[in-house]
């Protein structure tokens, strides 16, 4: 698809989702799998447009790509951030304990890699890029494919 | 994002409708954390949320220890298949008290 370039402000989060969902449509994806993508997505860019630009005093913007291989829809994000490496946060050890007791933060990031079939981050020049895989496989053939190898 | 509420006896009826994200959630939290006064019950009606996040989770945290803190109560209504899963993943889903329709919700209230 031809790539998007939005300003590192929340208010185009809705632009991002909207992008994202195009991408998942021209995928045909299902309906739960779009969804988990546009969340993945929608995580990382908040992460960006918060930490790496808002509160790190900097304006900047997201430029997103959407890629259609054999196997896979591919979307990229990219910012001018200070290195930031989201696969190195802690995976959150409370998610089982009363929400009393709960912190508030964390869960973006863990949603975010959680919601994808693979994850990947790489510093390119100055750039960080998120880059999100999503299999096009349909329900119907997993269970294809099961069905054979039973046989 | 439209926030409605309408409150009747005990009871203060929450209308979210619109996707709930970090920019979103700011207005949500500002406008529903204060609802939570004593002993008051809250159904939060999201049948009209096609979309929350991880900025919406967090919103719901605040205002379950809020409700908690101030002997309230509180039921969520109209979740979807999605917005469940997410809050399954987190461990969201077993602390809230959930229903399908505003009917068996207030039910769960009363």
């Amino acid at each position: 698809m031809e790539p998007l370039t939005v300003v590192g402000s929340l208010n185009s989060l809705a632009a991002i989702a909207e992008y994202v969902m195009a991408a998942a449509e021209a995928a045909r994806l299902d309906k739960k799998v779009s969804y988990k993508l546009r969340l993945a997505v929608d995580e990382i860019a908040t992460n960006i447009i918060l930490h790496s630009y808002q509160e790190a005093g900097r304006s900047g913007v997201l430029d997103l790509l959407a890629e259609f291989d054999e196997q896979a829809l591919i979307i990229s994000i990219e910012d001018t951030g200070d290195p930031y490496d989201p696969t190195k946060e802690p995976t959150p050890t409370d998610l089982d304990q009363p929400l009393e007791q709960r912190q508030l933060g964390g869960l973006g990031v863990y949603l975010a890699i959680h919601s994808v079939d693979k994850f990947i981050y790489e510093r390119v020049g100055n750039k960080n890029r998120n880059t999100f895989f999503v299999k096009y496989k349909s329900k119907k053939s997993q269970e294809d494919e099961s069905n054979s190898q039973n046989l | 994002m439209k926030i409605n509420n309408l409150t009747i006896e005990e009871v203060t009826l929450i209308d979210l409708a619109g996707n709930v994200d970090a920019n979103t959630a700011l207005t949500i939290q500002e406008k529903v954390l204060p609802l939570a006064q004593t002993g008051r019950k809250i159904l939060m009606d999201m049948t009209k949320v096609p979309y929350m996040s991880s900025a919406g989770l967090r919103v719901l945290l605040l205002l379950y220890r809020q409700v908690s803190a101030k002997d309230g109560r509180i039921v969520l209504v109209g979740l979807s298949e999605e917005i469940q899963d997410t809050m399954s993943v987190t461990g969201f889903l077993d602390f809230f008290t959930t229903r399908e329709t505003i009917q068996s919700g207030l039910e769960a209230l009363n």
